[in-house]
């Protein structure tokens, strides 16, 4: 009651302030009129009665102030009196404004980018998903520990069926699709997807339905598609016809049923999906994959009331192990028995940590960019302060309250970083946009959302406010505690030498900070160098790809086998090729198939892919003992593979592996041929033990084409595409990318990490030089008088220019050391990014101190200058 | 010359710091207001004169402590105001007591009561 009260009194009092002040005042002048009337009652004069008055009364100003002061509404009054001085104040001085604005903006700026990308990967929900609290992601524990991301339907069925902590369990695999509705058809990323899998994630469609549960219970019995409202924009004209009409889905006619909500891309951070087929429709989609056994499906559901993540993992693992002891399944390190259950989010467990742990870097490296602009800006506003102090001075005389000037004070510090925060945000936006832009290889459908939210915003304000007050209020409270009328006295000249040593550590700590910064950049671009540098053990140059999915054409394996072997052969028949190959994985992508072979009794494991018989020609791989594959190597003849120079050692029958029998996939498979180590999943890795086997014999259905030719030539790109549509029109037109921009993706974390810390150090450097451009500036402005003496007793002007110029350079050297210190330090923790660049490594250590030393000297050689060109005169009379 | 301006300014600083005193008792005001105002309606100078003259003039009300005394306890609920015209055909700002202005002055007066009983006993006990 009495709250209401205060907050409709309130604010009619602020909305009808005149008419308040006005009623007030009535009230007053009825005091006034009634005391007058008793004086005048006891027949005192009508002039005396009224001075009477006035005396008992007291002063109707002095009332109506005491009354209004009452009342929260006159806070805001206050406030908003404070913010139109401070407007006015900052307008007065737009250069300091300007410079002050954009330090905080380059500082909160790094910070809020990096938390835009934090947000957008790990804290934002699902776009398109309506996740309570309630939705759970699923991933089986191998017996040895290990944390996988995917089951098979077996597991998903039993648990769907018997879980009481879960009220559903949905599953999703991955699919290549090509989809021809009108035009040329489209190869996408899309999810096979069981029943409920739209439910469960209360997700809404835009357009027509999702799955009915009679949909997904009987193999091959509804040839259904929900597509992406992208995918329905870009390849169906956006038009709602289309809605229950039938499109070709890998060569199978499928009844379009529904569009997805707008921002729906399905649930898999980063990779984006473009349609949904249920599951059951997997032995058409995907056939080689076995629907029952292989485990290719991600689970995630929905907990029932009152479940913990903790009951439901506990209640899946009894379900689990129960039904390997009733089943007797075998309990190989692959075999699961328990089942982790985490809160739902766009990356699986185990991706989730290490995008964090990332993250939490940058973040981290990002901070160290907002103290530098916060210092920074501290130090300016100190600087400013002790100019303002005569005018702080006649304020409190004035009778201004030590609170009123505080709040005065931080009222300007407060909008100087909320402008800050403004120029922070867009900031933030471009960076963002610049960071997407990051080349990604074209056959995985990465897609990065970072941009900005209303969380990051929110963020991004509340960081800069913490910083004003954390960096702008230590200036405020020294000016308000200094004493008012010794400032009076002495105007600007105060500020003693312990708060210059406060002010000089702080440019030291800029410096240094920026300079271990800057040593991170130059070890990432090192690296980088050193990594497309680096001999992967096979030539890249002049080799063209291109990865078809056989099996999203609905292909079977005859069919695919023809259409591989016709390609291979027109293309081999152009003029100026080399070669011509297949694999079933391009090596410098980041991915291995892993596999045990056995042999004399051991057990090891090795990488292994398929190739087709020119493949080592087309790669260059030196064959260095045996043969390479063969024409005759086919389906009916003894299964062969070839060898690295590690598996060889392994096997440990040098020189006498030729000709020995492995069992490789269950099979005995004979060794013909040994070549040399090379590169095989990532840049950084030890060569692991591999194996290569004939596509002939070891058949994939999506496999990745080499051609090598013997000059660039840029029309061989289209000649292929122009082959492949020529085989079979209806197939989607084939992507063609070097083999260095398929292989891009290797150098990505240090490409990223190159730009990243590249751009923060970068900025931390402009901050940091401004920070002792302007310490240097002001030291020289407060030495005026000393400088004009000196040059009036007849000082060289070089003398003065070297004594302020030293005076940059010993801060400069200080914060060398130090900063070399740090870098020697923090560079341990990256050592892994960095291909054998020693994280010590001198030549950047001494080119980056270098060019801080050239940019430090710059910054403090032009306030020099300006000192040494003073008149004396002026200088003298600068007091 | 510099440093007797600032002087003085200081000094104005401080009689504009000194609080004005009001020569009710502390913390009793409230208590006054809505006790004369349980008997009836009333203007603001009708409630400062009523208490000057039932104290026999030992109270004086001073306006500005008044005027902000009715601000806190309307919005506090205990008062509702409206304009009305006097017996003089003026129109003047009357008061009058809610519910809850009842209860609170029970409540103000049963404690004074314990206070005044206390600091009597203890007058008494040092006699």
């Amino acid at each position: 009651m009495s709250l209401w009260r205060q907050l409709s009194r309130g604010l009619r009092v602020l909305a009808r302030r005149a008419e308040a002040d006005a009623d007030l005042d009535d009230e007053v002048r009825h005091f006034y009129e009634e005391t007058e009337k008793s004086y005048a009652a006891r027949g005192i004069s009508p002039l005396e009665a009224r001075r009477l008055a006035r005396l008992e009364v007291g002063d109707a100003t002095v009332i109506r102030e005491r009354v209004r002061d009452y009342g929260w509404e006159n806070l805001v009054g206050t406030m908003w009196a404070d913010l139109r001085l401070a407007t006015r104040m900052l307008r007065k001085t737009p250069v300091f404004t300007a410079v002050v604005v954009l330090v905080i903006s380059l500082g909160s700026g790094a910070v809020t980018t990096v938390f835009s990308a934090m947000n957008s990967l790990l804290l934002r929900p699902v776009p398109g998903v309506a996740d309570d609290g309630q939705l759970a992601a699923l991933q089986p524990i191998r017996s040895d520990g290990l944390l996988l991301q995917q089951g098979s339907y077996r597991e998903y069925a039993y648990l769907r069926e018997r879980s009481r902590t879960l009220a559903e369990i949905a599953a999703w695999g991955k699919v290549a699709l090509t989809i021809a509705g009108k035009g040329e058809g489209a190869t996408i990323w899309g999810n096979l997807v069981s029943g409920n899998y739209f439910d469960v994630l209360g997700a809404h469609p835009s357009l027509g339905r999702f799955f009915l549960p009679d949909e997904d219970r009987t193999p091959l019995a509804a040839p259904v598609i929900v597509v992406s409202y992208a995918f329905w924009r870009s390849h169906l004209a956006g038009d709602p016809s289309v809605v229950g009409r039938s499109v070709l889905v890998n060569g199978n006619p499928f009844t379009l049923i529904g569009v997805a909500g707008k921002d729906f891309h399905g649930i898999y951070t980063g990779v984006r999906a473009d349609a949904w087929v249920p599951v059951m429709m997997q032995p058409l989609l995907r056939p080689r994959a076995n629907l029952e056994a292989s485990s290719w499906l991600w689970m995630f559901g929905r907990m029932n009331d009152g479940i913990t993540t903790a009951a439901a993992q506990k209640e899946l693992g009894t379900l689990l192990s129960s039904r390997a002891e009733a089943e007797g399944e075998p309990r190989g390190p692959a075999g699961f028995r328990s089942m982790a259950v985490f809160p739902f989010s766009g990356l699986p467990g185990g991706e989730g940590v290490v995008m964090f742990r990332l993250i939490a870097v940058l973040l981290g490296t990002a901070t160290l960019v907002l103290i530098i602009a916060g210092v920074n800006v501290g130090a300016m506003l100190a600087a400013r302060s002790a100019t303002r102090g005569r005018e702080l001075a006649v304020r409190a005389a004035l009778g201004a309250g030590r609170t009123r000037l505080l709040r005065q004070l931080l009222t300007e510090i407060l909008l100087l970083f909320t402008l800050g925060a403004a120029g922070g945000f867009a900031f933030a936006v471009l960076a963002t946009a610049a960071l997407e832009q990051l080349p990604v290889p074209a056959n995985i459908p990465l897609q990065l959302e970072l941009s900005p939210d209303a969380r990051v915003m929110m963020f991004c304000l509340a960081t800069s406010l913490l910083a004003g007050l954390v960096f702008g209020l230590w200036p405020a409270f020294r000016v308000v505690r200094t004493d008012i009328t010794a400032r009076m006295r002495d105007g600007a000249q105060t500020g003693g030498s312990g708060r210059n040593l406060i002010g000089r550590s702080l440019i030291i700590g800029q410096l240094a900070l920026s300079l271990t910064l800057l040593v991170a950049a130059g070890l990432f671009v090192r690296a980088l160098q050193r990594g497309q540098q680096m001999d992967p053990g096979f030539t890249m140059s002049r080799v063209l790809t291109t990865t078809f999915e056989a099996e999203s054409w609905g292909y079977d394996e005859t069919r695919s086998r023809a259409f591989y072997a016709s390609l291979r052969d027109r293309v081999a028949a152009m003029p100026r090729v080399a070669a011509v190959s297949y694999t079933s994985r391009l090596p410098l992508t980041g991915g291995s198939s892993t596999e045990d072979i056995e042999f004399d009794g051991k057990t090891i494991n090795v990488q292994r892919s398929s190739v087709d018989t020119d493949y080592f020609a087309a790669l260059q791989i030196p064959l260095l003992r045996g043969r390479a594959f063969l024409v005759s190597d086919n389906a009916q003849s003894q299964r062969v593979a070839i060898v690295n120079q590690s598996l060889s050692r392994r096997l440990g029958v040098e020189g006498g592996v030729l000709g020995r029998t492995i069992t490789f996939l269950g099979k005995p498979t004979t060794i013909v041929g040994i070549v040399r180590d090379t590169k095989y999943a990532t840049l950084g890795e030890s060569t692991p033990p591999f194996a290569y086997l004939p596509l002939s014999q070891v058949w994939q259905p999506t496999q990745t084409l080499l051609v090598r030719s013997n000059e660039d030539s840029e029309w061989l790109g289209p000649a292929i595409q122009q082959v492949v549509i020529a085989l079979d029109p209806a197939l989607p037109r084939p992507k063609m990318s070097s083999m260095s921009e398929a292989t891009s993706i290797v150098l990505l974390p240090q490409r990223a990490a190159a730009i990243v810390t590249g751009a923060l150090g970068l900025i931390g450097l402009v901050l940091a030089t401004m920070g002792l451009y302007g310490t240097m500036a002001y030291s020289v402005q407060r030495r005026t008088r000393e400088i004009g003496i000196r040059l009036a007793l007849g000082a060289q002007r070089a003398t003065v220019l070297s004594m302020v110029v030293r005076e940059g350079m010993l801060l400069t050297g200080v914060a060398i050391v130090i900063g070399v210190f740090l870098a020697g330090i923090a560079s341990q923790l990256i050592e892994g990014f960095l291909f054998n660049v020693s994280p010590l490594d001198a030549a950047t250590y001494v080119s980056m101190s270098f060019a801080f030393l050239f940019v430090a000297f710059v910054a403090s050689y032009l306030p020099a200058r300006r000192a040494a060109l003073s008149d004396p005169l002026l200088a003298l009379r600068a007091e | 010359m510099n440093d007797r301006i600032v002087d003085a300014l200081r000094c104005r600083e401080r009689t504009r710091l000194d609080e004005p005193t009001t020569d009710v008792i502390q913390g009793t005001l409230d208590m006054l207001i809505l006790k004369t105002l349980s008997l009836e309606p009333m203007h603001g100078f009708g409630i400062a004169r009523r208490i000057e003259q039932i104290s026999k003039g030992v109270f004086k009300v001073n306006p500005g402590s008044l005027l902000t005394a009715f601000q806190r306890l309307e919005r506090a609920g205990f008062l509702d105001s409206e304009w009305r015209q006097t017996e003089n055909g003026r129109r003047a700002k009357f008061y009058t007591l809610t519910r809850a202005g009842r209860k609170q002055l029970d409540i103000e007066t049963a404690d004074w009561a314990r206070r005044v009983s206390a600091v009597t006993r203890l007058l008494k006990a040092d006699g």
